[in-house]
């Protein structure tokens, strides 16, 4: 079974952009939940996030970071009320913890907590569709010429991590079809087990990786060029598509975020206090950066292509056309007209 | 192949001369005094049991070993010109393609265009030659839809055409293969080799192939080199090769040739079309041309044996007392689906499966990869769960999966298998002399048997076993003498009660063991019937000889010989 965060190549803007351009836009979003406070501000971030996420097909990669990200931030809400005492707004006096000493659960470390649980849901969709949009193999290829072995090794985890995985299920289902005469497993003889698997198959890996070129010395190209082509996808031409025709949609819409983002700062668009008692406006700013933002999240948008409609008959411009020539449909039409008092003349179509 | 093909006289693909090899830490050598040269373009097929020689000789070819391995190496090995010992397999890899019996390990990046592109980035070509290389490449071995797919939703048989995209993708002159159909099913298979003959034929590659059924690819070799204990044993055209082995090494004969064998014919046949043009030639069928398959039988006088295969059987090892139609249910499937989740969707991966296998009785699970196979057998263990229909195995249920090692968590034999329960299963599987043992120091057929005597553990009363006894593809890379153990095995078991289910791609493996072959395709139950009747009634999954012959019922080359011989009495 595959992660729902897994990379799976899909027809669209996203998928096709350069890696910079892909991580210029998503880190923008990823960037605003970590500038802002302002709860409209994240969940417009949030929103964006997941419609990008969305009209890019990654559905069940936004799904599941929606419920891992409220798995995060439940808890992270609930010791923020535990260890946080401030906040006039006191809805439980706990009375004395070990360690915790006087335990005031206020509405203001709640909504707190809250918002800091906001920031960790926007952050995990941006993610999610980061992991399941962007080819990783492209994002490591382009920081190749600055770490290339580090990057091949970081490759190689990315492809072991899951086959340890699926190893690890096939060892399970192995220990449960042991018959109840034969020893039981145990989980340390599995885990010894599944590491030996493990060392055994990098080792394969690794000799494939041999039989690859790894042990040849550095390519030849300039690192310049080459992470140029890598990352801001210039010069590669399909099958592996470094160069899109969206990649300035997406760096143009990420440097409107950012802007957007610091200019609405600036302005006061990020106008919330949680202490001492909670402090939240909706301003004009605040309205404007979060519609901002969610538009943002149209990016990923294609517009289906426009099928041009095939020349017909009727739209052919006028041609002179010689005694014989056939009687054209418009002709035909006109002449069958009630009341038109015409007829194509017998003959002329030679049929 | 033409002569002109193989080019003769140019400097050879492959050279090896006296080579010998051992492996670190290993008690005697891997290979040992081996010479051999493969010409440009030359299709050589690498036959030998286990163990032989044969993946270390490959390995030396691309440079994992020594550079890999380590060990100690002695002779020459020169690959277009270039010294293998000297230069390491990353220098190699440009003039030699290498691709493994697995092909899981051989894939190394997230989507399948970046991993045939990987050997091209490595040596640090422009972008523009990498794109075009990529697309030839792929062009070539029909996986152009593959390229912007991840390598973790692929099939076996796509993987193993990706794996030999990116071997092939620095034009090598030479490519290398270990067995890479034993994890195909016989479509998969048949294709990969045809393919490899086609671009043997269309680019002048030199292939130098790995293989134990040789009855797929012996019709597609110029020359075989056959190796025992790591030294050459016989080198030449295919059909010297198979009086060779007729006389010297009968595990290495097809099925044809057996059948030939048998039926006293001359000279015996290297493929499917071979046999049947020497057949026609020798007009032992030209006067049943235009007849169909039951008119033919009647006429070879082998109708009343088409319903009794296993009085003709020699391998059929069990009465059929314990079969019987009022024999306990061993395993009862009614309007079984199975749902799993293939990517992100959902899919039916068994559709209304009704399955009744009793007690003793001996049946083969058929079927493309990705046909339900596995699936079913898991439901059948209670692994999987079914999301309609009823799945019971009244007698309980021992499963050996794919892979036997799974099983073996421990240093020490006796420890997977304490007190008597585990002694009895030892005995069941023949190998109450090797508690003491390390699993790791047993064979492969051993480690199959021990994992299969886990399984069995504790489910025995007395003697008796389990109702029902499933393993799932146990013949993946084994020889013909390891399977003819299995054979026995399976007809140990059966004999003392127990059904036993193999789910299988191997059809010749198959018709030895099996009294009844259920096929499965896409989810359900295509066909289902006595194996000499199923593995006769197709193209893909047919034996050799029901290919050759074409008469219904009939699988085996004692069979064919029993029907050929009848027929020249007859003609008589």
């Amino acid at each position: 079974m595959r992660s729902p965060f897994a990379y799976t190549p899909r027809p669209g803007p996203l998928q096709a952009a350069s890696p910079g351009a892909a991580v210029a836009y998503l880190g923008a979003l990823a960037a605003v939940a970590f500038l802002y406070s302002s709860p409209l501000v994240l969940v417009a971030a949030g929103v964006a996030a997941a419609l990008a996420g969305r009209l890019a097909g990654a559905r069940s990669a936004v799904r599941s970071a929606i419920r891992l990200g409220l798995a995060i931030a439940v808890p992270i809400v609930l010791v923020n009320a535990l260890v946080v005492n401030r906040g006039e707004t006191v809805l439980a006096r706990l009375g004395d913890w070990p360690l915790l000493g006087q335990v005031d659960v206020t509405a203001e470390a709640l909504v707190d907590g809250a918002v800091f649980g906001l920031r960790a849901v926007v952050v995990m969709i941006a993610f999610a569709v980061y992991s399941a949009c962007v080819d990783p193999d492209r994002v490591l290829r382009a920081l190749w010429p600055l770490a290339g072995r580090s990057a091949l090794t970081a490759t190689l985890v990315s492809r072991l991590v899951p086959v340890a995985a699926a190893d690890a299920a096939r060892l399970r289902d192995a220990a449960r079809l042991r018959g109840p005469g034969a020893a039981e497993a145990g989980r340390a003889p599995l885990a010894r087990r599944l590491l030996a698997g493990s060392l055994d198959r990098a080792v394969d890996v690794a000799a494939t990786l041999e039989l690859r070129g790894y042990s040849l010395e550095s390519p030849r190209q300039p690192r310049r060029r080459r992470m140029a082509e890598g990352l801001w996808g210039r010069g590669d031409p399909k099958p592996f598509r470094r160069a899109s025709r969206f990649d300035p949609r997406f760096y143009a819409v990420a440097a409107l975020i950012l802007c957007v983002a610091i200019a609405g700062k600036l302005l006061g668009a990020d106008d919330f206090h949680a202490y001492p008692t909670i402090q939240l406006s909706f301003g004009p700013a605040t309205v404007a950066v979060s519609a901002v933002l969610v538009l943002s999240g149209l990016v990923p948008w294609r517009r289906a292509p426009k099928r041009v409609p095939a020349p017909t008959p009727r739209s052919r411009p006028d041609v002179p056309r010689g005694p014989g020539a056939a009687p054209r449909p418009q002709d035909l039409d006109a002449a069958l007209q009630p009341g038109s008092g015409t007829h194509p003349p017998l003959g002329a179509s030679g049929v | 192949m033409s002569e002109l093909a193989i080019r003769r006289g140019a400097a050879p693909a492959l050279a090896v001369e006296g080579l010998a090899y051992t492996y670190p830490r290993a008690p005697r050598a891997a290979l040992a005094d081996v010479s051999l040269e493969i010409a440009p373009g030359e299709f050589v097929l690498l036959a030998g049991r286990s163990a032989s020689g044969k993946s270390t000789l490959l390995k030396a070819a691309c440079g994992l070993v020594p550079h890999f391995h380590g060990g100690e190496i002695e002779g020459n090995v020169t690959v277009a010109s270039l010294d293998a010992i000297e230069s390491g397999p990353g220098e190699l890899a440009a003039v030699v393609g290498y691709v493994a019996q697995d092909p899981e390990t051989q894939v190394v990046s997230t989507t399948v265009a970046a991993e045939i592109e990987l050997p091209l980035e490595m040596r640090g070509d422009a972008p523009a030659s990498r794109a075009r290389a990529v697309e030839e490449v792929a062009l070539a071995l029909a996986i152009p839809h593959l390229l912007d797919r991840t390598v973790d939703t692929l099939s076996g048989g796509e993987l193993q055409r990706v794996a030999l995209a990116a071997a092939l993708v620095t034009r090598p002159s030479l490519v290398l293969l270990d067995e890479p159909t034993s994890q195909l099913d016989p479509v998969a298979g048949d294709e990969l080799i045809w393919l490899l003959r086609r671009l043997n034929e269309e680019w002048g590659v030199a292939v130098l192939l790995a293989e134990h059924r040789l009855e797929r690819c012996l019709a597609a070799a110029d020359r075989v080199i056959a190796m025992d204990s790591g030294r050459i044993t016989f080198d030449g055209a295919p059909a010297e090769f198979l009086a060779w082995s007729h006389a010297s090494d009968p595990a290495l004969t097809t099925p044809a040739a057996r059948l030939f064998s048998l039926a006293g014919i001359a000279p015996l046949p290297v493929g499917v079309r071979a046999a049947r043009q020497s057949l026609a030639t020798q007009g032992r069928r030209s006067d049943t041309g235009d007849l169909t398959p039951s008119e033919r039988l009647v006429l070879l006088g082998h109708e009343g044996k088409r319903r009794q295969p296993a009085a003709l059987h020699p391998s059929k090892l069990r009465e059929e007392g314990v079969r019987s139609p009022a024999a306990a249910p061993a395993l009862e499937a009614r309007g079984m689906w199975v749902e799993l989740l293939r990517g992100e969707k959902p899919r039916d991966v068994l559709r209304g499966v009704d399955l009744r296998i009793k007690r003793g009785e001996r049946v083969a699970l058929m079927g493309r990869n990705g046909a339900g196979k596995s699936t079913l057998l898991k439901t059948a263990a209670g692994l999987v769960e079914a999301v309609r229909g009823k799945i019971e195995t009244p007698g309980g249920i021992a499963l050996l999966t794919q892979n036997p090692s799974d099983y073996l968590v421990r240093e020490r034999v006796g420890d997977e298998l304490p007190g008597e329960a585990g002694l009895a299963a030892l005995r069941v599987v023949g190998l109450e002399h090797a508690v003491d043992a390390d699993p790791r120091d047993l064979s492969g057929g051993e480690r199959q048997r021990l994992a299969l005597a886990i399984a069995l553990a504790g489910q025995m009363e007395g003697e008796g076993l389990p109702g029902l006894v499933a393993l799932d593809e146990p013949t993946r890379g084994m020889d013909r003498t390891r399977k003819d153990d299995l054979v026995a095995l399976i007809g140990d078991l059966a004999g003392r009660g127990a059904g036993v289910v193999v789910a299988t791609h191997d059809v010749e493996f198959a018709s030895e063991f099996a009294e009844r072959v259920v096929l499965l395709g896409d989810g359900v139950v295509i066909a289902d019937g006595p194996a000499a009747d199923v593995l006769s009634g197709g193209w893909y999954f047919a034996t050799e000889v029901a290919r050759v012959l074409d008469l219904p019922g009939v699988i085996t080359p004692e069979q064919g010989a029993a029907a050929l011989l009848g027929e020249g009495e007859g003609a008589g």
